[in-house]
C-alpha cells in the first residue's frame, strides 16, 4: 500500500501532537471569540462578510482537493469515477425541493463501495 | 461539521424575547428533548462523517489515539480534515495551526448569531464551556427551534443537543478507525469518501451569493495553488478566492436589487 510512502515526509512524533494542540487551541479560540463578541458585534459588518467568504473558499478548496487530488487509498480510484459519483450524489441531493442529505450521502458512499467491489 | 456551513439566517427572524408558549416544564425536560431531537438524522450524518474521519486517519497511517483526540478536542470536521491533510504532506506546525484556525472562523459567526438568544441569566462565563459543543449540526437545529422555545429553556435544550453530537463523535471515530482496518478495501473506500462528499453536498444548501461565488472560486483556485505550493495552498486559495468573492459582492451584486442572498 502506498500509504507508508506518503507518511515518509509527514509530520510525526511530538510535532504531530503539537500541531494537534495548536489546531485545538485555534478552534476553541474562534468559539470563545464568538462568545465574547456575541454581546456587541453586528453580524452584518463588512469584516464578517469577508471572513465568511474566505472560510467558504477554504472549505471548497479542501473539498475539491480531497476529490480531485486525494492521497492514499482514494488515489487508486480513477478520477472520472470519483467525479461521476459526486455528480450523481448531487443529483439525488437537489432532485427534490426539500434537500435530501442522507439519501444523497448514501447514494455516493454505496456507489463508491460498489466500484470497489467490481474493480 | 461540519462543516461545511449552513446559510445565514436573517437576524430579523430571530425571536429574542419570550415568544414561545410553555413548551417545556423544566430545564431538565428541555435538555432531554434536545438529546432526542439530535438522535435522528443529524446525529446519523455526524456519526457517518466521524466514521469517515476515523477511516481516513487509519488509511493515512495515524494511530487511534491521535485520530480520536482530534475529534474530542477539535470537534470540527473540516478543521480535522485540514489537520490530517497538512500533517500528511509535512506542513509546519505554525502553518497547520493557522489554516485550521481559519477554517474555524465560521464558529465566530455561528456563536454571534446563536448565543444572544439565550436568557440573560444564562449569559455568563459558563458559556465558554458550552460553546465547545457548538458545531454546524447543533447550530442549524437550534436556529430552527429556538423561536418556539422559551428563552429560559434554550440553553438546556442546546446543551442536550450539542452534548449528544459531541459524545457520538468519539465512538464514530474509533469505529471508523478499526473498521478501515478490518473490512474489505471496497468498504474502506466508501468510508474515506464520506467526508468530501458530505462537504460537497452541504455546499448545495448555501444560499447567499457571496458565499456561493466563494465556493466556486475556491474549487478553481484550490487545485491551482496546490500545484504552486501545497503547504500554503489552503490559506492562499481561501484568501484569494474569498477576497475576490467579497469584492464581486460589494462592487457588483449589492448594486443589483434582489440579487443578494
Amino acid at each position: 500500500m502506498s500509504t507508508m510512502n506518503t507518511m515518509a515526509n509527514a509530520l510525526s512524533g511530538w510535532g504531530l501532537w503539537i500541531a494537534l494542540i495548536g489546531a485545538s487551541l485555534g478552534t476553541y479560540f474562534c468559539r470563545a471569540i464568538g462568545v465574547l463578541l456575541s454581546n456587541s458585534i453586528n453580524q452584518d459588518s463588512e469584516i464578517f462578510r469577508w471572513l465568511a467568504a474566505v472560510t467558504y473558499a477554504m472549505v471548497a478548496a479542501l473539498t475539491i482537493r480531497l476529490i480531485i487530488m486525494p492521497l492514499g487509498l482514494m488515489a487508486t480510484v480513477p478520477i472520472w469515477i470519483r467525479i461521476l459519483i459526486c455528480v450523481l450524489a448531487i443529483g439525488v441531493m437537489v432532485s427534490k425541493p426539500i434537500k435530501r442529505l442522507v439519501p444523497a450521502l448514501l447514494t455516493g458512499t454505496l456507489l463508491m463501495v460498489g466500484y470497489g467491489v467490481i474493480r | 461539521m461540519s462543516s461545511a456551513d449552513q446559510p445565514y439566517i436573517d437576524p430579523s427572524e430571530i425571536a429574542l424575547e419570550e415568544s414561545a408558549a410553555q413548551r417545556f416544564k423544566s430545564p431538565n425536560d428541555a435538555f432531554w428533548t434536545g438529546i432526542r431531537d439530535a438522535a435522528g438524522a443529524p446525529a446519523m450524518v455526524l456519526f457517518a462523517g466521524m466514521v469517515g474521519f476515523g477511516a481516513m486517519g487509519k488509511t493515512n497511517g495515524f494511530d487511534v489515539w491521535f485520530t480520536t483526540f482530534t475529534s474530542f478536542f477539535m470537534f470540527a470536521l473540516p478543521g480535522q480534515v485540514v489537520l490530517l491533510e497538512m500533517a500528511i504532506t509535512g506542513s509546519s506546525v505554525v502553518a497547520i495551526a493557522l489554516a485550521v484556525t481559519l477554517t474555524s472562523t465560521r464558529f465566530i459567526t455561528m456563536t454571534v448569531t446563536l448565543f444572544p438568544q439565550f436568557h440573560q441569566k444564562d449569559r455568563n462565563r459558563s458559556l465558554y464551556a458550552s460553546v465547545h459543543l457548538l458545531a454546524m449540526t447543533a447550530w442549524a437545529i437550534s436556529m430552527r427551534e429556538f423561536h418556539a422555545i422559551e428563552t429560559k429553556h434554550r440553553l438546556a435544550y442546546f446543551v442536550g443537543l450539542g452534548l449528544l453530537c459531541w459524545l457520538i463523535s468519539i465512538p464514530g471515530t474509533v469505529l471508523g478507525f478499526y473498521l478501515a482496518g478490518m473490512v474489505p478495501p471496497a468498504v474502506t473506500l466508501g468510508l474515506v469518501f464520506i467526508n468530501p462528499l458530505f462537504f460537497l453536498l452541504t455546499f448545495t444548501e448555501v444560499k447567499p451569493w457571496i458565499n456561493r461565488i466563494a465556493l466556486m472560486l475556491g474549487c478553481i483556485f484550490g487545485p491551482i495553488f496546490f500545484i504552486v505550493d501545497r503547504d500554503t495552498s489552503l490559506l492562499t486559495s481561501g484568501l484569494v478566492a474569498g477576497t475576490i468573492a467579497y469584492f464581486i459582492d460589494r462592487k457588483i451584486l449589492r448594486k443589483k436589487p434582489g440579487v443578494i442572498g
